[in-house]
């Protein structure tokens, strides 16, 4: 159900797949800082095809946060 | 040409080893605002052109102190190359906003400040540093809270910008060192609303959207890869479907796409057109297709609507042959190293085998569609020189005339005849405020024959012209077919007795024709004069100048430790009889 996500995340973050749950965040990922998390919310608008507003992207706290957008704005995560 | 996304740079950047690079930059970025994921992209598109590159990356907003101490960690790093990108939005300060709180004179005032501000801190940067610097225009606000009523207004907002935009490039216009990066021409392409994103600027100060880095970097590479000398010098293209559309062999002289009443035929006309401007800029153009010689040579010659001819090609390869090894012969003949060459096939398998048997060949993926053909060729940053000389301008010409040495070549038996018949002669000269520039450019991209391979910036040679220890000089040569231009160069460090060349090449179009014994010849009539004893010379060897490494034992020179020595007493110029030389002043 995750694929599309998840694949974001670790190219993004640089890590393994399987390390990933929706309980991922910063605590549990070295590479989250702040630069790659820009660099996440830009990579998952282009290849999802929306856009966040600022207040939503400044929501984000971990793996679940962004699932829960991707459902609002109505994406298929596969 | 769509970039990989940013994340794919910042990963793969960190999977590059120094150890793993012949070569080695170092290049400074340093601006007003952040740009993260720079420096990675920067490094990874290096890498790809075979440079490992340390890339420095100023602080926040901290270019002013960075150029201005002295002692600053810019100075230490030691750059080769600085890009300075500044933005609107800082320069501006207040009066981005507010512009029409103060008068029109204000205004004025503020913009030359604006300018002084920022010639100075470049030209002070220049005078500390041995690097060249590349520096971002400004983007003309599209906005202005006046709307349209903004163009009646004497010196308004976007006048100001445009203003300062010009103030800046004349200043620098004939200054070697700095270069004014259009940066502005960059938004156009890609559009202000793609490139500044309101919620990354909220974010993080970023006011080029993380997106489009990659894209930026590109084009930064356009400054890259001349300034490290990897750029390009010859494009080889195939011809059905990349110059014209449709097959000869099949549709016929009749039927093939080339026309102004068609779309598709246009497409290849304005392909054809940039392909012809850059040629007459120096870039050399080469033929590589599968088809019978006589059905394509019949389009080439005789087409209304061709506008590449055969005199516009330094090669033709129209045969049957493997691609691969067209190629190579090209590689040969123009006399440029397979890593100068791009190479234009609609075909992917073609593309994928010159791809996998050729690598050091830049192959384009061309779209599949012809109409993004040109788009494609204009992408492409490779072809980037500093400087044009008339000797690129000429190059098509003389390319020309290379090919009618060969045929009289081909047609004379003896090679020692063949020379006499050539009537070559050899100019020799100084170095001075006209061939400055060329001297630079040759030993900035000759490989081939290039005993030290020693690269020299424009500034570099001035300082040298004014050192009575050197001698800088260069050759220009002739022949019945034409004129070769400046096509050698040496640079001879005197060091009383023994003489050193510090550079000694020759532009591979000219290699093997006596020119080089000539030359030495021409020094150690020189070092005679002076009462030198020897002749020293270093062979640093690289990948590509092995042509220049037998050069030396041949001529005399004997090994002595890692140095080659040639004992002036024992000078007999023997080698030299059918070149005829003179000085120029």
């Amino acid at each position: 159900m995750n694929n599309k996500l998840y694949l974001i995340i670790s190219r993004v973050f640089n890590i393994d797949i399987s390390l990933i749950n929706n309980n991922s965040s910063p605590k549990t990922i070295d590479t989250w800082d702040s630069m790659n998390m820009y660099v996440l919310i830009n990579e998952v608008e282009t290849e999802f095809g929306i856009k966040f507003s600022l207040d939503e992207i400044l929501e984000i706290q971990n793996v679940q946060n962004i699932e829960n957008l991707l459902v609002k704005h109505g994406c298929e995560n596969k | 040409m769509l970039e990989e996304k940013l994340s794919y740079f910042i990963n793969e950047s960190k999977k590059l080893k120094e150890s793993d690079f012949e070569k080695v930059s170092r290049i400074a970025v340093i601006g007003s605002f952040t740009l993260n994921g720079l420096a990675e992209t920067l490094q990874v598109k290096c890498a790809k052109s075979n440079i490992f590159s340390h890339i420095f990356s100023g602080g926040y907003n901290r270019y002013n102190e960075e150029i201005l101490n002295s002692n600053s960690d810019l100075y230490s790093f030691n750059p080769e190359i600085c890009f300075l990108i500044l933005d609107t939005r800082t320069i501006l300060e207040d009066l981005f906003y507010s512009t029409y709180d103060v008068t029109e004179n204000d205004r004025r005032i503020f913009v030359n400040k604006k300018f002084e501000e920022i010639s100075n801190l470049i030209k002070f940067y220049t005078n500390k540093s041995k690097s060249k610097i590349i520096f971002s225009n400004f983007v003309p606000p599209t906005y202005s809270s006046y709307g349209i009523f903004e163009s009646k207004i004497e010196y308004g907002l976007q006048e100001m910008i445009h203003d300062l935009n010009q103030k800046l490039s004349n200043e620098f216009k004939n200054d070697p060192l700095t270069f004014l990066y259009n940066f502005n021409g960059f938004v156009t392409n890609h559009g202000l609303n793609t490139v500044f994103d309101y919620r990354q600027y909220y974010l993080g100060d970023v006011k080029i959207s993380l997106e489009k880095i990659p894209y930026l970097a590109n084009e930064l590479m356009g400054y890259v890869k001349p300034i490290l000398g990897i750029n390009k010098k010859c494009i080889v293209l195939d011809l059905d479907n990349t110059l014209w559309g449709g097959i000869i062999g099949e549709d016929g002289f009749n039927g093939i796409k080339l026309g102004h009443n068609d779309p598709i035929g246009k497409s290849f006309i304005e392909f054809q057109k940039h392909l012809l401007s850059l040629h007459k800029r120096g870039i050399i153009l080469a033929v590589n297709s599968k088809n019978n010689y006589e059905d394509a040579m019949k389009v080439i010659k005789e087409h209304p609507n061709m506008i590449l001819r055969e005199e516009n090609f330094a090669c033709l390869k129209i045969n049957w042959n493997d691609k691969s090894r067209n190629l190579r012969e090209i590689s040969q003949e123009v006399n440029i190293g397979l890593d100068s060459i791009v190479f234009f096939d609609d075909d992917k398998v073609n593309r994928d085998f010159i791809i996998s048997v050729l690598p050091e060949v830049l192959t384009v993926e061309m779209p599949k569609d012809p109409s993004q053909y040109v788009p494609t060729l204009l992408e492409l940053t490779d072809f980037n020189v500093l400087k044009i000389t008339e000797e690129d301008k000429s190059r098509g010409k003389m390319y020309r005339e290379q090919r009618k040495r060969t045929e009289l070549e081909k047609s004379t038996n003896d090679f020692d005849e063949y020379l006499k018949q050539l009537n070559i002669k050899l100019f020799i000269k100084n170095a001075d405020e006209f061939t400055i520039p060329r001297i630079s450019q040759l030993t900035l991209k000759t490989n081939q024959f290039n005993l030290t391979t020693k690269r020299y910036q424009e500034e570099d040679i001035r300082n040298f012209s004014q050192d009575d220890k050197k001698i800088i000089g260069c050759a220009r040569v002739e022949d019945k077919f034409g004129d070769n231009g400046i096509t050698g160069v040496f640079i001879v460090d005197k060091n009383n007795k023994e003489w050193i060349i510090d550079t000694f090449l020759l532009s591979c179009r000219i290699i093997g024709r006596g020119i080089e014994q000539g030359i030495i010849n021409y020094i150690i009539s020189l070092a005679k004069k002076e009462n030198v004893s020897k002749l020293t010379a270093n062979f640093i060897p690289t990948k590509k100048n092995q042509p220049a490494e037998s050069f030396l034992p041949s001529f005399g020179f004997k090994k002595l430790n890692d140095q080659w020595v040639y004992q002036i007493e024992n000078h007999i110029d023997s080698t030299t009889s059918h070149l005829h030389i003179s000085k120029e002043e």
